[in-house]
């Protein structure tokens, strides 16, 4: 009897050595190796503790602000239609309106007062225009159309809308028409040919409004950071006057007596204040004057100081405890470094390239790998940090309107949570990458370090232009997704890095960083290709 | 070493001759030890050009120009835990424990190579920086119009500061040595020495709270150790110049103490 003999055929498919394949060699070798798991856990430990334990040494805001801004300037910070606290104090020569009508001046202005050398002769957000206002209560709803010192004719509305218009701040007419619930601006350099500047929606808006004319010109804010990680700032409350001619009252609005104060108390005094690192010192009795109305015929002399616009906090409470997870950024520098180098040291990577000869894929399986996994731990970590230190904040008195309590699945708790994750996930595939071009460990986590962490430093250290540019150009750009503060074009806030202010937005400053792993990435590919392993 | 004569000497010479040997032959040393010279030198010249008075007058010229030492410490901290950790990476460390089984005495070696070529490539990098900021912070606006002198190693607090940022350099490096004594793992090791120098001086701006902020920059590492070279506004110090660095030297005590504790009790 015959016997065939079979020869021995593993029971393998073909395409065995597929990127499947690849993807599942590197997650059995980073799941195997004990030191690395325990990297990966420590990430996710450190991402999610080291912020609650900076949350733990957290004092509430007036002991932050150390006598600065957010306890001095309290006196005016109003809440405004959404919530949210705004700045309104300005002054105001008004009448109460009631139904549909116009109104409408010649306006020339606004002209900065007294301002001292080395300062603006008129803030560019000092503004002089016609308002219409549910009532003189700050934090009241509003539309207004104003000239500004340095940004042409704006149509403003509820404190964060703002539409900058173009021109320069020659005399012009401006016009403000309310019809129901919306009030509509127009400017016109004659009185006779009109462009309509934009359309506001006030819901709500009472039938009975105070309408008039408005000057306001916002403190003079200068930030400078010293050398050795000093910020000097300086906050300078400013006046500025402004004509109007020609005020008439159209539509069903008939003319009443024009009435002249200030909404508010003020934001500025005249001399210096002190500004430390939280904020400057400002004493309530030291404010500017409420400002002044002086009426010829038809013309109006209006002066006044203050500002109309969204408060913007000095201090964002939740990035400095998320600054905690930068201990989770080391960690993954050094898991992500020694994911490749560790093949060097012990000659694994002849074996890997052996069984994978196409080099190229088996760092994007590496990249793969180490990127999810760093990605997992990252938001782990960050949901944990974010929900705990959330409550602690709140807990301390950083609570609306000034602060918000922030929930995990808002666009910014999402944003801080997902950005954290993002962020430790491309600065893994940045050591990867730093990794395979210089083969050791303690090569590729200095030069990640010195380029992800040490600019954070820098950026302290050096004065406000290159910590500027840096915040820009190196991957610590990416850490600007840890801000939870709102910023708006029509407020000028010291935004420096010392205030934990970042130039970029955070996307964009995240892509900054992206960019970085790309290219690191993409040399790394080259040369594992070119040299011999 | 056959014709070394034996003596009371010969146990210190021995070691240390072995240990600069491996350190001067290792291709890495002299590259780190350019780099480290050539940041630091680098961007302290960058710093004193790209500073200008009138803007930032109340700088402090003399820290100013020895920015550089914030960079230049990470690239000598890795020459130091690659002292400790190369050894281990190539099983190296077995034949030198073999030839040198007194393991307290191998570390001291160590340390004293360490110490000298930091000491040296310190004093070059630090002297640079400051010949740079001499040269160049005059063009920056920090002139004698301004009440700035042109920096001088003949001025107190100038002085002070140079000297000491050569010591802040050579205490980092022996914390650095002493951390990858106790780990052992390049990679471990590096990221602990310079999680050390790095993330604290970005907390110590940022933390809420007035009294940790303060409590930071008297304990940790870096933030007091760098106190050495402020020249002026002293008194708003954390701590002292001299006292922050006596913190650094403490912890790096501490390090090469629990390092050569470690070395002592645990199988290489």
């Amino acid at each position: 009897m015959t016997t065939t003999t079979t020869p021995y055929r593993p029971g393998q498919h073909a395409g065995r050595d597929g990127f499947p394949q690849v993807l599942r060699a590197e997650w059995t070798k980073l799941r195997t190796v004990r030191g690395w798991v325990i990297a990966a856990f420590a990430a996710a430990a450190a991402t999610a503790l080291a912020p609650v334990a900076l949350s733990a040494t957290a004092t509430n805001p007036a002991e932050s602000c150390a006598g600065g801004r957010c306890q001095a300037e309290a006196h005016n910070i109003a809440t405004g239609p959404g919530g949210a606290a705004v700045t309104d104090t300005f002054y105001f020569v008004h009448q109460a309106l009631t139904g549909n009508g116009s109104i409408t001046a010649r306006v020339s202005g606004p002209r900065g007062l007294g301002a001292p050398a080395g300062q603006p002769a008129t803030e560019p957000w000092a503004k002089a225009g016609l308002i219409v206002k549910a009532s003189t209560t700050p934090g009241s709803a509003y539309a207004a159309i104003m000239n500004t010192g340095g940004h042409g004719v704006a149509m403003q509305y509820d404190y964060a809308h703002s539409t900058a218009g173009a021109g320069g701040a020659a005399a012009r007419w401006l016009r403000l028409a309310r019809s129901g619930d919306t009030v509509t601006g127009y400017y016109s350099a004659d009185g006779r040919h009109w462009a309509k500047a934009g359309t506001a929606t006030l819901a709500g808006l009472p039938a009975t409004v105070q309408a008039g004319l408005f000057v306001a010109s916002p403190d003079f804010e200068f930030d400078t950071q010293s050398f050795g990680g000093g910020d000097q700032g300086i906050d300078i409350g400013t006046r500025a006057a402004a004509t109007f001619g020609g005020v008439s009252l159209r539509g069903g609005w008939a003319g009443h007596a024009w009435h002249g104060d200030r909404v508010g108390t003020g934001t500025g005094a005249p001399a210096p204040a002190r500004c430390g690192q939280h904020g400057c010192v400002i004493n309530p009795g030291q404010l500017e004057p409420p400002g002044s109305v002086r009426q010829a015929g038809g013309t109006f002399a209006v002066t006044g100081s203050g500002d109309i616009a969204p408060y913007v906090p000095v201090v964002d409470p939740v990035e400095a405890m998320f600054y905690g997870t930068l201990f989770g950024v080391i960690a993954v520098i050094a898991l992500g470094a020694v994911f490749i180098t560790a093949e060097y040291r012990r000659g694994l990577i002849r074996t890997t390239l052996a069984a994978s000869p196409r080099r190229a894929r088996v760092l994007a399986a590496k990249a793969i790998v180490i990127g999810l996994v760093t990605f997992a731990a990252g938001l782990a970590g960050a949901a944990v940090a974010f929900t705990v230190t959330q409550r602690r904040l709140s807990s301390l008195g950083w609570r609306p309107p000034v602060w918000h309590g922030w929930s995990l699945t808002s666009a910014t708790g999402v944003q801080v949570v997902v950005g954290t994750a993002a962020l430790l996930a491309v600065t893994a595939l940045l050591a990867l990458a730093a990794g395979t071009i210089l083969r050791r460990s303690a090569g590729a986590v200095t030069a990640v370090m010195g380029v992800v962490i040490v600019p954070l430093i820098l950026a302290v250290v050096l004065p406000t232009g290159p910590a500027d540019l840096l915040m820009r150009l190196t991957p610590a750009a990416a850490f600007g997704l840890q801000q939870t503060t709102v910023r708006y074009p029509q407020v000028i806030t010291g935004c420096t890095p010392y205030h934990g202010c970042y130039p970029l937005a955070p996307w964009p400053g995240f892509a900054v960083m992206c960019a970085w792993a790309v290219a690191a990435l993409v040399t790394a590919a080259v040369l594992l290709r070119r040299r011999d392993a | 070493m056959s014709g070394a004569p034996a003596g009371r000497w010969a146990a210190v010479r021995e070691p240390l001759h072995a240990e600069w040997t491996k350190l001067r032959t290792v291709a890495s040393t002299g590259w780190l030890l350019l780099a480290s010279v050539a940041l630091i030198v680098g961007a302290s010249a960058m710093a004193a050009a790209i500073v200008k008075c009138p803007g930032t007058c109340t700088a402090d010229t003399t820290r100013l120009s020895l920015t550089g030492v914030l960079l230049g410490q990470a690239t000598l901290a890795t020459l130091a835990v690659l002292v400790m950790t190369g050894e281990y990476s190539t099983g190296m460390i077995r034949v030198t424990l073999a030839a040198m089984p007194r393991r307290p005495a191998l570390l001291a070696a160590k340390a004293a190579v360490v110490t000298a070529v930091v000491l040296a490539a310190g004093t070059v990098a630090v002297l640079g920086s400051l010949l740079a900021g001499r040269l160049l912070l005059p063009g920056s606006g920090f002139s004698p119009a301004h009440g700035f002198s042109p920096l001088s190693l003949a001025h107190g607090p100038t002085l002070r500061a140079a000297a000491g940022s050569v010591l802040y350099l050579v205490l980092v490096a022996l914390l650095s040595l002493g951390a990858a004594s106790a780990l052992r793992d390049s990679a471990l090791a590096i990221t602990v020495a310079l999680g050390l120098l790095y993330i604290f001086p970005v907390l110590g701006n940022v933390i809420l709270s007035g009294r940790w902020r303060h409590d930071l920059g008297q304990w940790a590492p870096a933030n007091a150790g760098l106190d050495i070279q402020a020249t002026r506004h002293l008194g708003a110090l954390p701590i002292g110049p001299w006292a922050g660095l006596g913190v650094l030297a403490a912890w790096a005590g501490a390090a090469l103490l629990a390092g050569g504790l470690l070395l002592r009790l645990r199988d290489a």
